[in-house]
């Protein structure tokens, strides 16, 4: 596995030499297929890690709760996280060491399109690159009548138990205090009701709208099997094909809600350009 | 039996929108009375979230801002667009009706078209069918 070899090889030298305290990665989990996060912080740890079919967390969330500077190993997606947290003033760039390299996990995500580390100090291999994203299953959803649309939404976001796992495992939710826990004022309802609920999944995707970068990981941690990637993926549509915009691949780039232009489409207007 | 006017909840920026419907208001233009007006700093103050809570209680929602490039602020209204966009296409994507939710840009001299856009968009939420306050009626 000369992969991983060169993972373990590149994060002992780091701690060895003191360049980081930490190394993000994965280990086994205490299921078959399934790896967890793991931290190494002492050379022989290293010894723990994996990188195989399993490993599809979304590391980069750990970053904005670390105060060390850390070495992380990253496939594609989170890479494009950290692009955004970076642009965000969220972590630095020499806060961080970027171990990159292609996703061993496509498995669950078979139609992922950056399968490869799109920032890396150190690069343990080398992919296809991006894909054109066809947005399938937005047009499939976008074909059905308005009637079986909202029938459709209304009934995911009525399993919701807002145990708000979602957020939680969001790297691009970073905020200190979140508007679903707020109080004084109370900007969204806490109950589980139909209406509390649709009104904190369409502001959830508003959110993370023109930053989220389709990692999944929102998906994974819903314990009631919500379909968060819809709202996700449509805004991820709307915003690349309204302002030519696709997040986390640079960072020379402005993040689409950061910024605008003058001919910006008014087609949502009143009598609509 | 006297008919229930249906409500739509107005958010209108203070510098044009407020004041165009002041002076509709003073030109005592006719619209109908849907329109609970509520008053924002700009355009850009208008959080989706205001616009899906309003739903919970209202049958329509009309966001109205400054002409771009009248912004008060430069360009509140600007970066609002964007914003707007997005939350026009996804309140379509999940089946709302069109008219439900609506944008314009109206100045403070535009009077005429506040009434006017206040009676477009009250006829349509009208004819809209009965909305369901996001499941909760
Ligand atoms: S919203 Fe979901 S898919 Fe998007 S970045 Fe956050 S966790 Fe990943
Ligand atoms: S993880 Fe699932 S159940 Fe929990 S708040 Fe998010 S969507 Fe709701």
């Amino acid at each position: 596995m000369i992969v991983l070899e060169k993972i373990k090889e590149k994060a002992k030298e780091l701690l060895a030499e003191n360049k980081v305290e930490v190394v993000l990665g994965f280990t086994r989990g205490t299921l078959p297929g399934k790896c967890t996060p793991y931290f190494a912080r002492k050379v022989d740890e290293v010894e723990n890690f994996v990188w195989e079919e399993g490993c599809n967390h979304n590391l980069a969330n750990y970053l904005t709760k670390l105060s060390q500077k850390a070495a992380i190993i990253v496939k594609g997606c989170d890479s494009r996280s950290i692009i955004n947290l970076i642009k965000e003033n969220q972590i630095t760039r020499e806060q961080v060491y970027i171990i990159g390299g292609t996703c061993p996990s496509t498995g669950e995500c078979p139609d992922c399109q950056h399968q490869e580390a799109v920032i890396a100090d150190y690069k343990i291999s080398e992919g296809e690159g991006a894909i054109e994203d066809s947005f399938q299953d937005v047009l499939e959803f976008e074909k059905l009548s308005p009637e079986a649309r909202k029938e459709y939404f209304y009934k995911e976001a009525s399993k919701c138990i807002r145990c708000y796992a979602c957020r939680n495992a969001c790297p691009a939710c970073y905020c200190k205090e979140c508007f679903v826990e707020e109080n004084l004022p109370s900007w969204v309802g806490k109950t589980t009701g139909i209406g509390d609920n649709i009104i904190f999944h369409l502001t959830r995707a508003m959110h993370v709208a023109g930053r989220c970068i389709d990692c999944g990981a929102c998906v994974r941690a819903c314990p009631m099997g919500v379909n968060l990637s819809l709202l996700n993926r449509k805004m991820l549509k709307d915003v690349q094909e309204m302002f030519k915009n696709v997040s986390g691949l640079s960072l020379d780039t402005e993040l689409a809600l950061n910024e605008y232009k003058q001919d910006d489409s008014q087609k949502f207007l009143i009598g609509g350009e | 039996m006297k008919k229930v006017d249906k409500k739509i909840v107005a958010f209108l920026c203070n510098w044009c929108s407020y004041a165009g419907a002041d002076l509709a208001g003073v030109s005592r233009f006719q619209y109908p009375p849907h329109l609970r007006i509520i008053r924002v700093p700009c355009s850009g103050r208008v959080d989706p979230l205001f616009i899906f809570t309003a739903l919970k209680s209202a049958d329509g929602v009309l966001v109205s801002g400054c002409h771009p490039g009248d912004c008060h602020y430069t360009s509140g209204n600007l970066v609002a667009r964007r914003k707007f966009a997005l939350v026009k296409g996804l309140l379509e994507f999940i089946g709302i009706e069109d008219g439900r939710v609506q944008f314009d840009w109206i100045s403070a001299a535009e009077g005429n078209k506040f009434a006017q856009t206040a009676a477009k968009v009250a006829s349509e939420v009208d004819n809209l069918p009965q909305w369901d306050r996001w499941g909760e009626k």
